[in-house]
């Protein structure tokens, strides 16, 4: 389990538990899971692909944005 | 003594004046919030940006090249005053376009007589005041806060940051008030560009100790490339949400103080009122009892 927030500059687009994200990387998609190791990496046009724990999926389309992922805390900044 | 009805007519204007004024400072209140939410908002993006930035200029070596850098010697500096587009307001504006001129007529006085000072207004009163202090103003801003946002704000950095890296300006400096409370408002004067070294050094022996071996992908560089025009945007862009709340605040005081001022007039009107009042009903008397008296002789 990993808590995501996915954040904007003028709001918070999700906040909560999940079990796997898909992002639109730069180098091309990845997936990150649990206990993925601490990564910095930029994000391009594309959707990010969210599995909740309880199993909900949400698609966000962004236009690009960085990611921050440490200790199971997955921070996306997306420029929307 | 003023006629009844005179005064009549002026505790009614001044009533509605009051009626208008408090109005206003409902509405400033309510836009207030809201602007505060923004701001509310922008701050976990804004913190989360400046660690990311931190955790990279802290893993880097100096040789990163960075286009926003400090560069040789200052030869053309250009001067943002962020202003309302409305006025009733307090000093607000005024404030802003007094600073102005004094960075414009004192500190870079050198400059300007050469003509290498460039003054651009973001907001309508802005670009009225210092036309009226004799500054030209090269460009100005006029409808960014109708539908304000981020994309719309990042245009107009955007315009800045083409100008430092192009070499059109070696030194961008913004003024505007910075929002303390619905109160109380700083007029700062910001360095834009360059980024200033020592901040980033700052953070880096602050936070030094809680650095992580990050995978950066697809590498340092670019990922500084990215973040660093971005957090300018976001500097940008809290300057003006900051400067939107600061007007509310101010128009929200500015028409407390109005309120309250008729509340003061009014009052001294209906003074005015009921003695005017009573010194007529005291003529009338007195004539009818003048004129009893005089038949009754």
């Amino acid at each position: 389990m990993m808590h995501l927030e996915i954040i904007s500059p003028e709001k918070q687009m999700f906040a909560g538990e999940i079990t796997i994200v898909k992002l639109p990387g730069t180098l091309g998609s990845f997936e990150i899971m649990e206990n993925h190791a601490p990564i910095i990496s930029t994000l391009t046009k594309g959707k990010i692909k969210v599995k909740e724990t309880n199993g909900v999926i949400s698609y966000f389309e962004i236009n690009g944005g960085l990611i921050e992922a440490s200790n199971n805390e997955v921070k996306v900044l997306v420029e929307s | 003594m003023a006629n009844l009805k005179d005064i009549r007519t002026r505790i009614a204007s001044v009533k509605s004046t009051q009626q208008v004024t408090s109005a206003m400072k409902m509405v400033s209140a309510a836009k207030l919030r809201k602007a505060q939410d923004a701001i509310h908002m922008m701050r976990p993006y804004a913190e989360k940006l400046n660690e990311i930035l931190t955790s990279v200029s802290s893993n880097l070596d100096s040789s990163i090249d960075n286009k926003y850098a400090v560069r040789k010697d200052k030869e053309k500096i250009l001067i943002v005053a962020i202003t309302s587009n409305r006025g009733l307001c307090g000093g607000f504006n005024s404030n802003v376009v007094k600073k102005t001129s004094e960075l414009y007529f004192q500190t870079f006085n050198e400059y300007s007589q050469k003509g290498k000072v460039d003054v651009i207004a973001i907001g309508k009163k802005g670009a009225e005041g210092l036309k009226s202090k004799g500054i030209k103003v090269t460009k100005s801003f006029l409808d960014i806060y109708d539908g304000m946002n981020f994309t719309t704000v990042s245009e107009i950095t955007q315009y800045f940051m083409k100008g430092y890296t192009e070499g059109i300006y070696d030194h961008i400096e913004v003024v505007y008030n910075q929002f303390k409370n619905a109160a109380v408002q700083n007029l700062i004067t910001e360095q834009f560009l360059p980024v200033k070294p020592e901040e980033i050094k700052e953070v880096q022996s602050g936070k030094g100790e809680m650095r992580k071996d990050y995978i950066f992908e697809p590498s340092m560089q670019e990922i500084a490339d990215i973040i660093i025009p971005q957090s300018l945007r976001i500097q940008f862009y809290k300057a003006i949400l900051d400067s939107v709340a600061s007007e509310h605040g101010a128009r929200m005081t500015a028409m407390h103080k109005a309120t309250d001022n008729a509340g003061v007039l009014i009052r001294e009107l209906k003074l005015q009122y009921n003695q005017a009042r009573q010194t007529a009903i005291t003529n009338e008397i007195l004539e009818i009892v003048s004129g009893a008296n005089a038949q009754r002789n």
